[in-house]
């Protein structure tokens, strides 16, 4: 058994896969199906300072080895998840990641200073392509990045900031040491690519808000390499995500330097892939003789 | 709810487009039951998205879906043969439950909203219930499962939009045409989303107060309710449900069609 401790900003994982944003609620019916105490981490359902409906549906479609999503943020708002789930996750002992999202730079420090002390982290959400005010006017531009970064971090006192970026920019790279810059604790890469799907019978996008997010399988190599310039970019840990659907996936991310994973469409193409990735992992190191995970991060050696 | 590996014992043509599918259950799934639905992988890796599927039928060992093919991924589907698996998470959703005083259940089906109404049957065959089932297809190709209906229904109307089978009328129009002389107890309802309006407003516009459960149809992301993909409208607007995890049958008042 090689270690899958990890540790970022303080804050122990018991393995480095974290279920992205979204993708897994706030953990209460993947936890009818397994145990989600064996995950590292659970980022949350984006959450906003007011409840929020979300777009119209369709809000989902599917291309070749990726899906489209645009949910829009639908979320019961800082107050309810307080209420009641904050109680449920802490007690599965598994690092609870707040994701949040605003409209204001006044809304991110507030949803922060709400949750200072609370979650175990705060992935601050800069980069939703689906809804006008979620955020992506924050995401795209590296000095607005470093603003809503400086304005969450003054909403926080105890708990790290993870600033999760958009692939939908000039350069990730340059965006993640704005985030640095702004006081940033961690980044996490990549957020969704916008993209479209036409049903051409009726000659319309079949996604309600007409352009969704892709994320899935056939996003990964993008993400890898997002991720290994975001590496090099930036002092502070990263957080690599999208297209992982199996340990090895996951293991390419940490070679190029990230510090942990996050998997989400996985999770709805089968239910079980993260304690599947968590095991896989294990066992490749086991196979490799590596005793730590922490020793293959950034191991990445380019061709000549 | 379980993620299972199943062996398909069947997968063949019930009419041009809808197939039917039987598979065996590797082992025994606790809360299988009528409205309920699976959410079975295509068998393709490069679909990430399982296709929700309602129960047509069950027993201890097996279930059995049937699924209209709607595009690239119900079309790799239905080219499973026999003998192969598929990666399938059941039972999910609540699924329609009848009361022990409803005793007239009017079952309206439209299309591939016909198979939860078979659901239905199967599950209280011999309980001493009256069905009354108005069931609409397209055409007469589409027209299936005629027999299971006649055999357990007091009154069955099995209508077309183009009358080229039975009654050129739709299942909404059959019912309410049958409704004073069948008197149901309640309402049972799956079709498209024109029908259950038409239902829907039908019953507004006669001032009936019989209850009426539909079961609905949404694109799905997870399909067991941590995505919020799948919702709708509560009545009035101000809150979601989901359709996968609340639903997905709702009583007609209370969600925006």
């Amino acid at each position: 058994m090689a270690n899958l401790h990890i540790d970022i900003c303080g804050v122990g994982f018991k393995n480095p896969v974290i279920a992205a944003s979204g993708t897994f609620g706030f953990g209460k019916e993947f936890n009818e199906i397994y145990d989600i105490s064996v995950l590292g981490g659970i980022s949350t359902k984006g959450l906003t300072l007011e409840p929020r409906l979300g777009n119209p549906t369709p809000r989902i479609a599917e291309g070749h080895g990726v899906i489209l999503n645009a949910v829009g943020l639908q979320n019961p708002g800082v107050e309810r998840f307080l209420a009641e789930d904050l109680e449920f996750l802490k007690s599965k002992g598994t690092v609870i990641i707040a994701n949040v999202a605003g409209k204001t730079l006044e809304d991110y420090a507030g949803i922060c200073a709400r949750l200072d002390g609370l979650a175990d982290m705060i992935e601050l959400n800069i980069s939703c392509p689906n809804v006008k005010c979620g955020g992506m006017a924050f995401g795209i531009r590296p000095e607005s990045v470093v603003q809503v970064t400086r304005a969450a971090k003054g909403g926080l006192k105890k708990t790290p900031l993870i600033v999760k970026l958009s692939p939908n920019v000039e350069s990730i790279a340059v965006n993640a040491m704005a985030a640095q810059r702004g006081g940033a604790d961690c980044v996490s890469l990549i957020n969704t690519l916008t993209g479209m799907v036409i049903d051409i019978e009726r000659r319309r996008p079949l996604i309600a808000n007409n352009t969704g997010g892709v994320s899935g399988a056939g996003i990964k190599p993008i993400a890898v390499r997002m991720t290994y310039e975001v590496c090099r970019a930036v002092d502070i840990p990263v957080i690599g995500m999208g297209g992982i659907t199996c340990a090895e996936d996951a293991l390419e991310f940490i070679i190029a330097g990230a510090s942990a994973v996050q998997v989400g469409t996985a999770n709805f193409t089968d239910t079980l892939a993260m304690p599947k990735i968590i095991e896989g992992m294990n066992a490749w190191l086991d196979r490799h003789g590596i005793a730590d995970i922490n020793e293959l991060k950034g191991t990445l050696t380019l061709n000549g | 709810m379980r993620e299972l590996v199943i062996k398909v014992l069947e997968n063949a043509p019930l009419t041009p487009n809808v197939f039917k599918m039987k598979f065996e259950l590797p082992e025994k799934v606790e809360g299988l039951a009528c409205g309920r639905f699976v959410n079975i992988s295509t068998g393709d890796g490069g679909h990430l998205l399982r296709r929700p599927i309602a129960i047509c039928e069950y027993t201890p060992d097996t279930v059995t879906i049937c699924y209209q093919i709607k595009g690239e991924g119900t079309r790799i589907m239905s080219r499973v043969r026999p003998g192969e698996t598929l990666s399938c998470v059941l039972p999910l959703g609540n699924g329609f439950a009848l009361k022990e005083e409803e005793k007239k259940v009017a079952l309206i089906g439209g299309g591939v909203g016909v198979f939860p109404m078979v659901s239905v049957l199967r599950e209280y065959a011999g309980s001493g219930k009256n069905f009354f089932s108005y069931i609409g297809f397209r055409d007469k190709d589409a027209v299936c499962m005629e027999k299971v209906f006649k055999a357990n229904s007091d009154r069955c109307a099995i209508v077309t939009d183009d009358g080229s089978y039975g009654e050129k009328t739709n299942a909404v129009a059959a019912f309410f045409a049958d409704f004073e002389k069948a008197k149901p107890d309640v309402i049972l309802s799956c079709g498209p989303v024109p029908m259950l309006r038409a239902l829907k407003s039908g019953l507004c516009e006669r001032g009936i107060k019989v209850p009426c459960f539909v079961s609905l149809e949404e694109r799905m992301g997870c399909g067991i309710g941590a995505c919020l993909v799948c919702v709708c409208h509560k009545t009035g607007g101000a809150e979601n449900v989901r359709v996968c995890k609340d639903g997905p049958v709702f009583e007609i008042k209370e969600v925006e069609i």
